[in-house]
């Protein structure tokens, strides 16, 4: 058997049960869920008023908010906040892998770490992620071992995935420490508050939210919610569908650390980040949302369920789609930020995806759509599918 | 690893083919139409096979010539010399006798459109042809109206699934229904089977209760398993990908029959197309629904 089939066998049989358990646990999970679906269609209906009062809610909180177009828009805002020659922790964010962030941060001489351990992993092995919560899922526990042998010592293709954990446990914390700034993404953002919230379980994205002095938040346009009420909801959908239910920690940012213990006069900063930046992302977003069927796209919430029922992510799973957007949430969103319409060929409309998203998306009806858009000379490769 | 064929190119030759015969492949209607006796021609309520339980267990050779589009093009005009085996035909021919029947039980008698009968367009749909489906629905349509049908019953789940699509982009009255929303089972079976769902009837079309319900009540006790057979995790079989990878589909189909192994050696289809893409990598037997109860 190829290690692919291995390590996608191994966790399919590990996460779709475990889905299962929580909303057979958790009955009030899909009634947020649908809550959540109709709160980001109401965002969709009306964005461009959302993304203004997102921004406006942003800067009254004492944060800086920016809007981009696109992958070169967004790397010029980062690389003018970071500077250059600094120590730069990066909690897991797509978004920043779409816009290039990383690599663009590093030619301008920063250092910069992916904290989560999926994401550190697949940095060490220079390789795109696999899954989008599960970026190193193709890896097994024992190619895990080798390439920390080799990168950082200490374990080696034999040891438990406990002492592999803990090697990298010790050499981040020394990076969190000493890091200048921090990124992170967003899994949804209140237009009412200006709040970023962010749901994880290794507790890297807390570190990274609050230990470095700057904290830049990049997300895109879907993620807003019309209030934090709505927002709140995200982290506990999110988490359940991706059958890590309760989540081990949930992060709620308002804009720069602050204290009220004077007077009750509420200052920034406290001890927490000095300057907080959330920068918006259109890249392909805004022309998706005009179409009417893309536009259900834009209303996933990256649980990543869909792709331990698709057959064909489990046959060719970690080179389908381009990165870090994989499986059949991956191939609508391959086409609605870089214009790449081949993934959706490979939709052989099995519709297991449908049945379990929790955002209602009808993937295959997505995927149809975009094929029709490929075959007729709409995406970037133009008809040639050779 | 894996290597899109060239689809847009291939997309202008079913076109092509679709105009002069009414079907994806040059084929011999005789083929198509060899296994009805004696079933009145035409009429308000027909059955309609589409030719895909005929044609389907030859599709495979073209699908190894699609990667060089130039040799697929050279060997189009030969399809008319490459049809189904004898024995693979009367498979085919015997299921759909065994369905008529079983609608004839119900006290259905359908007419049959011969070798005028048309194909689905449903390769046009399942690849994204939007446009070209939506055009040829228009065309099957009008032929329908000319022959005066009203009830469309349909036999696979393809065929099914692009017919009761037409609306979207043709207005009409027609009245689409399948056969197992029609009949009963005719035969009592003892033993076990596991079971392939087809995608379309299972996810899209409402009718897996239908087929497990005759499965059960003809006697057969199905072995399932949540992680395998279960509505969200039964996968596809690979097929619709044929024409667009042939590696990855029968990668799928693999992986799908080392699944279903597990749970019996003796498996039932509801699906021509998962039939031909299943059996070579099956280790066991593998029967249609309608072979096994009518
Ligand atoms: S498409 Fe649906 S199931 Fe897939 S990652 Fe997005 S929200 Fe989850």
């Amino acid at each position: 058997m190829l290690s692919w089939d291995i390590a996608v066998n191994r966790a399919i049989n590990n996460a779709v049960p475990k889905v299962y358990k929580v909303l057979r646990e958790h009955p009030y999970i899909e009634e947020l869920a649908k809550r959540l679906r109709e709160a980001k269609l109401e965002v969709l209906n009306n964005l461009e008023k959302y993304v203004e009062e997102t921004l406006q809610s942003v800067k009254n909180n004492g944060g800086n908010a920016y809007y981009v177009h696109d992958e070169k828009e967004a790397q010029e805002i980062v690389g003018k906040i970071v500077g250059k020659g600094k120590i730069v922790v990066m909690g897991k964010s797509m978004v920043a892998y779409e816009l290039g962030i990383r690599k663009y941060l590093e030619s301008l001489g920063n250092e910069v770490w992916e904290t989560d351990l999926g994401e550190f992993l697949i940095q060490q092995a220079n390789e795109p992620p696999s899954h989008i919560i599960a970026p190193a899922i193709h890896m097994t526990k024992e190619s895990v071992g080798k390439l920390l042998k080799e990168k950082l010592g200490g374990v080696d293709e034999n040891s438990k995935v406990e002492d592999m954990v803990a090697v990298v446990r010790k050499f981040l914390r020394d990076k969190f420490v000493k890091a200048d700034v921090g990124i992170t993404g967003a899994n949804a953002i209140a237009a009412d508050t200006g709040s970023v919230l962010l749901v994880e379980n290794e507790g890297n994205i807390r570190f990274t939210t609050v230990a470095p002095q700057i904290h830049i938040a990049i997300a895109g346009v879907e993620k807003i919610l019309p209030t934090l009420a709505d927002a709140m909801i995200e982290p506990l959908v999110q988490s359940a569908y991706a059958g890590l239910y309760p989540p081990t920690y949930v992060n709620l940012t308002s804009g720069p650390s602050s204290t009220a213990d004077i007077e009750h006069n509420r200052v920034r900063p406290a001890h927490g980040p000095k300057e907080f930046h959330l920068i918006l992302v259109d890249n392909g977003r805004v022309k998706a949302n005009k179409d009417n069927v893309l536009r259900e796209a834009l209303l996933c919430i990256r649980c990543g369920r869909c792709h331990f029922h698709c057959p064909i992510y489990r046959a060719i799973g970690n080179i389908w789609g381009d990165p870090p957007y994989s499986g059949p949430m991956g191939a609508m969103w391959s086409y609605i930020v870089k214009g790449d319409t081949k993934p959706a060929m490979y939709c052989a409309h099995s519709g297991n995806c449908k049945e379990v998203c929790p955002m209602r998306i009808n993937i295959p009806r997505v995927l149809e759509h975009i094929k029709n858009l490929g075959l007729h000379s709409q995406g970037k490769d133009k008809l040639d599918y050779k | 690893m894996y290597h899109v064929n060239n689809l847009s190119e291939i997309g202008k030759i079913l076109v092509d083919n679709l105009n002069r015969y009414y079907m994806p492949f040059p084929v011999d209607k005789k083929v198509c139409s060899g296994w009805a006796k004696d079933l009145h021609r035409g009429g308000d309520t027909i059955i309609y096979t589409s030719c895909m339980y005929q044609i389907e267990p030859a599709v495979g050779m073209f699908l190894k010539f699609l990667p060089s589009i130039s040799s697929f093009k050279v060997l189009m005009p030969l399809a008319r010399l490459v049809k189904p085996s004898k024995s693979q035909l009367d498979r085919a021919y015997k299921i759909l006798n065994n369905i008529v029947e079983a609608l004839e039980k119900s006290g259905i008698k359908p007419g049959y459109l011969y070798e005028e009968e048309p194909y689905s367009g449903a390769i046009l749909l399942e690849m994204g042809f939007l446009e070209e489906f939506g055009e040829y629905a228009k065309k099957i349509v009008s032929l329908f109206r000319e022959k005066g049908v009203k009830k469309i019953i349909t036999v696979d789940p393809h065929t099914h699934n692009a017919l009761t699509r037409y609306q979207e982009f043709v207005k009409h009255d027609l009245e689409i229904v399948n056969y197992l929303e029609l009949v009963n089972y005719t035969k009592k079976v003892e033993g076990e089977f596991t079971i392939h769902d087809s995608c379309l009837y299972s996810r899209f079309l409402g009718l897996r209760e239908k087929y497990r319900g005759l499965i059960e009540k003809s006697g057969i006790k199905l072995v399932e398993d949540e992680m395998i057979t279960g509505k969200d995790t039964s996968s596809c079989c690979g097929g619709p990908l044929g024409p667009v990878d042939l590696k990855v589909s029968e990668k799928i189909a693999e992986n799908r029959a080392k699944d279903l192994e597990k749970l019996s050696k003796r498996l039932l289809v509801v699906c021509p197309i998962c039939y031909v893409t299943l059996s070579p990598h099956f280790k066991g037997e593998i029967m249609d629904i309608a072979e096994v109860i009518f």
